[in-house]
């Protein structure tokens, strides 16, 4: 039996997904314009080893071994956008000393299988494959905790980033700067702010996230950053500085791992914000992926505690005030 | 009277509104060899070999929720036949077209009125058939009655033919209904793509509530909170509230059963689909589906037939036949139906977004897969659900959400 609706809207998953590619697309531009090829070879590499990697989780869970040309072709039919975005999301989150052709990929099979694919696939995992990938790098490898300057040569720079001078209390470059990503060390997708935004835009623009969600959480790092330091000079430099505008846009909102109910994201979202630039403040360093990573565990309890109620629902009473009806 | 913009309601989606067949005036179809009439819950009085009039009872309603059935066309009652939705009556049409209908009323008290309603077995004609009796006699104190003209289906037009033919007729349907209840307002809800209907009853002396084009803007309840203000608690009726609501077709056989006495014997039925040729037809109840095919488009391949709009409608075989709730026949072509295999939800929450009763569909779909429908309850309000299907219809993963709401709703009523 055919239950209805008869008809169904022709945007499904793969165009959605492929949004978010088209929308992260100007952030691996401006990395590859701001840190030459070699951010060009570590995108590539990225997400070339994530795909392969989510290929053959599809081939070994679907058998390929009974029917090759069958389990191929499935996996065309079946490919959403979701391992290319992880594999970009990881490369634009490391920073332009990696120069290494094995640590993207050691990152991306990190990511895809031990995060998503472990748990079951698209829409299964419990944390952000592309951030597990990031901060698996940087806790096992040292060379992902370098960020040079752009077009600084082959000597890697292990000075202060901006945000921990900024964190001290003074950043060293102007504010025009920080936002284009002029002269700005870091990741390789997280410099250059003007591409983030387009892309934000362009994701609120096909209704893919809600415009207010990355709003709602730059919002509450920006006031609480101005509230531990006690300076509203900090607003937008705080907002400018490290991975807060990649995590805020890209990382955060990911479907999977954000809360269901309208209500829990308006929850969610200044909480992961608070709660960044807090630890910034303490740890006098980078948090965001970190952030995001812990909070994502925090997605199961919002879910449990806040849902929506049914339209017309009465207003919850105290008994004392309960209608008799 | 004046015409008013509706309340917008929160969710709901913008369909592609496809009437094909709403610039073609309403005709009357080429009476069938045989109905094949579908008895609901009532129970039949009449056996075979039997021959009886156009309009003599022939089931009698037996129980709360099932209304008396008419024979529509005169003949010989040839066959019952059992089938998984029910019984059906089949007649034999011998076109002598002998009446019998009962006296005319003149100038009906209410209790008058909501008798004959009873006894010309009216039900709800905009597709869930509730009876019409049980609404008007509910003994609650009613002060607005909305007639629903809203139609927010796509391809549908019948209502929209009669609200644009029939408009006086419709009206004092109406205000026999809102005498039987005691209702001191009478408006039409309209939606906001009929502009012709609108402007009809913006002349008669009935409000008029201009709705904005969104589905399911003709639901019971989003259509009163867009015309009234009002809410309907989710275990509640709108009776409770104040309001009864009935479909435009509804008044009309109102009317008719009033004025002429003529019971619930026939219905405007849309037929479209790119795989047929649009048409409005007057239709008695029963015409099997086999009376449409000389309208089926020869060049267009249909794979598959729907009682009703393509949101809510049913998939029928080839031995349906028009029912009282029958809005429209669909022979639909490839091209208009989308059936593709679900992937894996990937929480992007647009079902609950866009859910009219702002109910969370993911939720209730993955506990539902695990077989705890007390929690599909709690965290997604299973049981409020008002089967619309705009979940279904905006996921990009097409999971199976509507299957799986009847699943838990099944299940939770079973237990209870």
């Amino acid at each position: 039996m055919t239950l209805p609706p008869h008809n169904k809207t022709k945007r499904t998953t793969r165009f959605i997904m492929l949004d978010a590619v088209i929308a992260l697309l100007p952030a691996c531009i401006a990395g590859t314009v701001f840190f030459g090829w070699h951010a060009a070879l570590t995108i590539f590499l990225s997400v070339l080893s994530a795909f392969c990697f989510d290929l053959i989780y599809y081939l070994i869970t679907h058998k390929v071994w009974k029917c090759p040309a069958k389990t191929f072709r499935g996996y065309f039919e079946a490919f959403d956008f979701t391992q290319i975005i992880t594999g970009l999301l990881l490369a634009l989150s490391l920073p332009a000393s990696v120069k290494s052709w094995y640590l993207p990929v050691v990152g991306s099979a990190f990511a895809i299988l031990a995060v998503k694919a472990a748990f079951g696939g698209t829409g299964k995992n419990i944390v952000n494959p592309a951030i597990a990938g990031r901060v698996f790098l940087f806790v096992c490898f040292t060379a992902t905790a370098f960020y040079p300057a752009p077009m600084a040569g082959n000597a890697p720079v292990t000075g202060a980033t901006q945000l921990q001078s900024l964190l001290a209390g003074e950043t060293t470059l102007p504010l025009i700067d920080l936002f284009t990503g002029n002269k700005v060390a870091g990741c390789l997708g997280e410099t250059c702010k003007p591409a983030l935004l387009l892309g934000g835009v362009y994701l609120a623009a096909r209704g893919v996230i809600k415009w207010y969600l990355p709003l709602l959480l730059l919002g509450a790092e920006g006031l609480t950053a101005v509230a531990l330091q006690g300076s509203f000079s900090v607003f937008l430099p705080s907002l400018f500085t490290g991975g807060l505008m990649l995590g805020a846009i890209f990382m955060a909102t990911d479907y999977v791992t954000a809360p269901k109910s309208f209500w829990g994201k308006l929850v969610y979202f200044p909480l992961v914000g608070i709660i960044i630039a807090v630890t910034r403040y303490f740890a006098q360093t980078e948090t965001t992926s970190f952030v995001i990573l812990i909070m994502n565990f925090a997605v199961y309890p919002i879910d449990a505690a806040i849902f929506a109620r049914p339209f017309g629902s009465e207003k919850r009473r105290k008994p004392h005030e309960k209608n008799p009806v | 009277m004046n015409a008013y913009s509706g309340k917008r309601f929160r969710g709901g989606i913008r369909l592609s509104s496809e009437k094909l067949s709403r610039s073609l005036p309403i005709e009357k179809i080429q009476p069938p060899d045989k109905v094949t009439i579908p008895l609901g819950n009532a129970r039949a009085i009449v056996k075979t070999g039997d021959r009886v009039c156009r309009g003599e009872l022939i089931a009698r309603r037996e129980g709360k929720f099932s209304a008396n059935v008419h024979a529509s066309v005169s003949g010989i009652v040839i066959l019952t036949e059992a089938r998984d939705e029910g019984d059906y009556l089949v007649i034999e049409n011998d076109f002598s077209a002998r009446n019998r209908f009962s006296e005319p009323l003149r100038s009906p008290t209410p209790i008058q009125i909501a008798e004959r309603i009873e006894e010309a077995g009216i039900v709800g004609m905009g597709g869930a058939g509730f009876p019409t009796a049980v609404k008007v006699s509910g003994g609650k104190n009613i002060d607005i009655l909305l007639l629903n003209g809203a139609e927010c289906e796509p391809y549908l037009t019948a209502d929209d033919r009669i609200m644009r033919e029939r408009a006086p007729e419709i009206v004092r349907g109406g205000q026999y209904l809102a005498r039987a209840v005691g209702a001191k307002r009478i408006v039409a809800a309209i939606e906001k793509n009929k502009p012709e209907a609108i402007s009809l009853f913006e002349k008669t002396e009935l409000e008029v509530c201009v709705l904005n084009e969104r589905y399911p803007a003709g639901s019971e309840k989003q259509l009163i909170y867009s015309a009234t203000g009002r809410k309907v608690p989710p275990t509640r009726f709108p009776a409770d509230i104040g309001v009864l609501v009935q479909n435009v077709a509804t008044a009309l056989a109102v009317k008719e059963a009033v004025e002429e006495g003529k019971p619930l014997i026939e219905r405007v039925v849309t037929l479209s689909g790119k795989g047929a040729i649009p048409k409005n037809l007057l239709c008695p109840i029963g015409t099997p589906l086999s009376s449409f095919f000389p309208f089926v488009n020869a060049n267009a391949d249909s794979v598959r037939v729907l009682d009703g709009g393509i949101m809510t409608g049913t998939r029928v075989g080839r031995n349906a036949a028009v029912a009282k709730t029958t809005g429209g026949f669909l022979f639909l072509t490839k091209d208009e139906i989308n059936d593709a295999l679900p992937t894996p939800c990937i929480n992007c929450g647009k079902c609950a977004s866009v859910c009219p009763m702002r109910l969370m569909p993911m939720q209730i779909e993955f506990y539902a897969g695990t077989g705890n429908f007390t929690l599909a309850q709690k965290y997604g309000g299973v049981l409020a659900c008002i089967g619309c299907g705009a979940c279904s219809y905006i996921c990009p993963a097409r999971r199976p959400l509507n299957e799986a709401i009847r699943l838990a709703k099944n299940e939770l009523r079973r237990k209870v």
